[in-house]
């Protein structure tokens, strides 16, 4: 060597490189040996299952109307994986192999072969293959198969990885982390919709997919597998303009990838630059600040708010619950198999987020601690805290218990769903106000853990408690709904329930702010070390 | 003399381990007061429980003459804190920290944020000033640390540690701050283990070691006949004179 770029071919060496990094990722600690195999037989059963799935499913006249969106989804999820994964691979990173005099072709080149080893390439790659044999008939779709899986195999592998340096810089810094932390979310909120929509398929069969499918027919790489499908019925000029389709964005993918590597590789690392970027959009001051009232109660209501936005551990919470509150009731609903009280899950979930208030502040809470010298600053703190909350959880599940109202059709039960939607919230309120000051817990800022260890029978006591008690204290409130659902003359005054659920709600969360409020101001260095372990 | 700060009988144990064995001390008021010792000395326990963020096991603190755990409406409103190893509220950015921290503390809006913004240009973090505190550094964080302790304007100043970490430039705009805080009579007290700053800086010196105070008093009465106080705080923990020649006599010898 000269000098110049490394002679022959590379591939070899990364091939190699990734192959150690995967065995060594393993030596490092049994836990993970033991997870990795567990995930690979976990996936390579599910891989099992599914092409016994796709060869059940061959000769059906909807076959490709599913094979085709399934392949898209699992290009989305190829897409969608490097912004939560980031730091499982390193080979992912090629700021790493900066120093090495490497030229972009052959790097890309090396770089697509390696990222073709792992379980997820394995993985598509069954599933690719159960796909084309549900949908192949005839030599020529056989011939169209083969190509067309490898398209698409590389496709989903350079998507990921074309994503994945585009958003380097995002996916290394302290945005990027914070992101990773709402990976789990995304994930379960996914599996909730794609639930739903297996249901509704189930019940409404598969030709639903139909129009979906002649769609993405189109869209690279499911365009590849469309024209397994068109080879097979025939229409050999649209199989290969669909098998081209899919080459032509592989082609577009590894331009693109290429260009990034060598932006990358040439410009200084993100880490190192100060980012002076952004900054200016984060300007303070929003118009909220000025409708929001004066005093400590103001100005708690708006950093609370604030870190719902901004703290991603909050932030997830929110999101689940806000998620969690509207699927359950109106999914439900949407399915016919709803109750109209599921609408309560909406006040139920993001009462929750009641729980722990000092918890989530972390240490930070030193803070709030030099600035409360009396049970009466501890109380505005507590009661600016649930009027954050009840900002935002007062419209929306209002919101959600109309709308379940709506799609069951029983108008004349919203006044007392209502009324004992707002009991509950209250109930939520007082308990999660009480807990807080009695049962802080620390939540790390690192990682998908919600308690530090050695807490989590203190968070588990504290909140499942909390949740118990704040029923009973609901029962006087469930009592007369269902006094009014049996009596005679029930549906006459059952509209009394809505102003009874509000007043009742108001009155026990101002109950468990008084109850609270003593504690906090008594106990705040215990509850500043108890927050602290995070 | 007036003290500032009146510590007694102060103790704390966690678990086994005892942190604090019984302090007494009187911090004179109008007075730079550095709080020296090795790590592990108990600095940091003191000054949590001094300031009322960590209940001691026994003793009394009163601060400006008032108890801190029975009349704390008094004495939080005359401290400013920055503490070590705890957090700020890093998801607001500095100004908004500051706003936050000046309200909580009943100050009315239009002054927080005109004090907000002169400390802002003083400490030289008003470019930084609409950056979210998680993305700033050590030297950034002490700063707006010490801005939102000094907000209020109090009588006395608890600093833990405030140059650990700090670049150079940051440290003597830190300086700079709390010889014009003193100079107007306020009392400043502060934690750490770089002797040169310490005598560069404070007028009355407390040595603490293994959880008690060793020495205190003015600078010259701490330092004795001890040339530097890096000496005299040798001596005091018992760390002068240990011989670290004789096992490595190897190290530097014929190759």
């Amino acid at each position: 060597m000269t000098g110049g770029a490394v002679a022959g071919d590379i591939t070899p060496v990364v091939v190699r490189l990734k192959l150690s990094l995967l065995r060594n990722g393993l030596r490092q600690s049994g836990g993970r040996r033991a997870a990795y195999i567990a995930s690979a037989v976990g996936v390579l059963l599910f891989s099992v299952l599914q092409m016994l799935g796709f060869v059940a499913l061959r000769g059906n006249e909807h076959a490709a109307s599913v094979v085709v969106p399934l392949i898209a989804v699992l290009a989305v999820g190829w897409a969608v994986m490097p912004l939560f994964f980031a730091g499982g691979d390193e080979t992912l990173d090629p700021t790493r192999l900066v120093m090495l005099p490497l030229r972009p072709r052959p790097l890309v080149r090396a770089l697509l072969v390696s990222s073709l080893i792992g379980i997820g390439p394995v993985f598509t790659l069954c599933m690719l293959v159960g796909s084309v044999i549900s949908v192949a008939h005839g030599g020529a779709a056989y011939v169209v198969a083969v190509v067309g899986v490898a398209l698409a195999l590389l496709v989903c592998v350079a998507l990921a990885r074309t994503v994945a340096v585009a958003n380097l810089r995002l996916l290394t810094s302290r945005k990027g982390r914070d992101l990773a932390v709402l990976s789990g979310l995304v994930i379960a909120i996914g599996a909730q919709v794609v639930n739903f929509g297996a249901q509704r398929l189930g019940s409404g069969g598969l030709g639903q997919l139909d129009g979906a499918a002649g769609v993405l027919a189109w869209v690279p790489p499911a365009s590849a597998l469309g024209a397994v499908d068109s080879a097979s019925e025939g229409s050999y000029g649209v199989a290969v303009a669909q098998l081209a389709l899919s080459a032509l964005a592989l082609a577009g993918l590894l331009a693109l990838w290429s260009r990034h590597l060598t932006r990358l590789m040439t410009s200084p690392d993100g880490s190192t630059l100060p980012s002076a970027e952004g900054a200016a959009r984060e300007q303070s001051s929003t118009g909220l600040a000025r409708l929001l009232p004066a005093g400590r109660t103001g100005t708690v209501m708006e950093r609370s708010l604030r870190y719902v936005w901004r703290d991603p551990k909050t932030k997830a919470a929110w999101v689940t619950s806000l998620a969690i509150g509207l699927i359950v009731p109106v999914f439900n609903a949407l399915q016919g198999t709803g109750v109209i009280y599921f609408a309560c899950f909406a006040a139920g979930m993001l009462g929750v987020q009641m729980y722990n208030q000092f918890g989530q502040d972390t240490s930070a809470f030193w803070m709030v601690a030099m600035t409360i010298s009396s049970t009466r600053d501890a109380y505005v703190e507590l009661r600016a805290r649930a009027l954050a909350l009840l900002l935002i959880t007062l419209p929306y599940a209002t919101l959600v218990t109309v709308l379940t109202t709506a799609l069951i059709g029983d108008w004349p039960k919203l006044p007392e769903v209502l009324g004992m939607s707002f009991a509950l919230l209250g109930a939520m309120l007082a308990t999660g106000a009480w807990t807080s000051a009695r049962f802080p817990y620390s939540i790390p800022q690192e990682g998908y853990k919600n308690v530090a260890p050695g807490q989590s029978g203190l968070a588990l006591a504290a909140v499942v408690g909390g949740m118990v008690s704040a029923a009973l204290l609901c029962a006087p409130v469930i009592a007369l709904t269902i006094w009014a659902n049996v009596s005679a003359d029930g549906d006459e005054w059952s509209w009394l329930l809505l102003p009874l659920g509000a007043v009742y709600g108001t009155a026990i969360t101002l109950a468990g702010l008084r109850l609270a409020a003593p504690r906090t101001a008594r106990q705040l260095p215990e509850i500043l070390l108890a927050v602290s372990k995070g | 003399m007036t003290s500032a700060v009146s510590v007694r009988g102060l103790w704390k144990r966690f678990g086994q381990q005892v942190a604090v064995a019984g302090i007494d001390l009187e911090l004179p008021a109008g007075k730079f007061i550095g709080l020296v010792g090795p790590n592990g000395a108990g600095k940091t326990t003191t000054l949590s429980m001094v300031t009322g963020l960590l209940r001691p096991d026994q003793g009394s603190v009163q601060v400006v003459g008032h108890d801190v755990w029975r009349d704390p409406v008094e004495v939080k409103a005359r401290i400013g804190v920055l503490p070590e190893g705890l957090r700020l509220f890093e998801r607001l950015s500095g100004r908004e920290l500051l706003a936050y921290s000046g309200r909580l503390r009943g100050l009315p809006g239009a002054e927080v944020d005109k004090r907000a913004g002169q400390l802002l240009d003083v400490l030289d973090l008003a470019g930084a000033q609409h950056k979210l505190v998680v993305d700033y550094s050590t030297g950034m964080r002490k700063k707006i640390g010490l801005a939102a302790a000094l907000l209020h304007n109090p009588e006395v100043l608890f600093l833990d540690e405030p140059f650990e970490g700090v670049d150079p430039v940051s440290a003597q705009i830190i300086r700079g701050v709390l010889e014009r805080y003193t100079a107007s009579g306020a009392t400043v007290v502060f934690s750490s283990h770089v002797m040169e700053l310490v005598e560069s800086l404070c007028d009355w010196v407390a040595v603490m070691a293994a959880g008690r105070i060793r020495a205190h008093g003015t600078l010259d009465e701490v330092r004795g006949s001890a040339p530097s106080l890096q000496q005299a705080f040798l001596e005091l923990v018992g760390a002068h004179g240990r011989d670290t020649g004789s096992d490595l006599d190897w190290l530097g010898g014929k190759r």
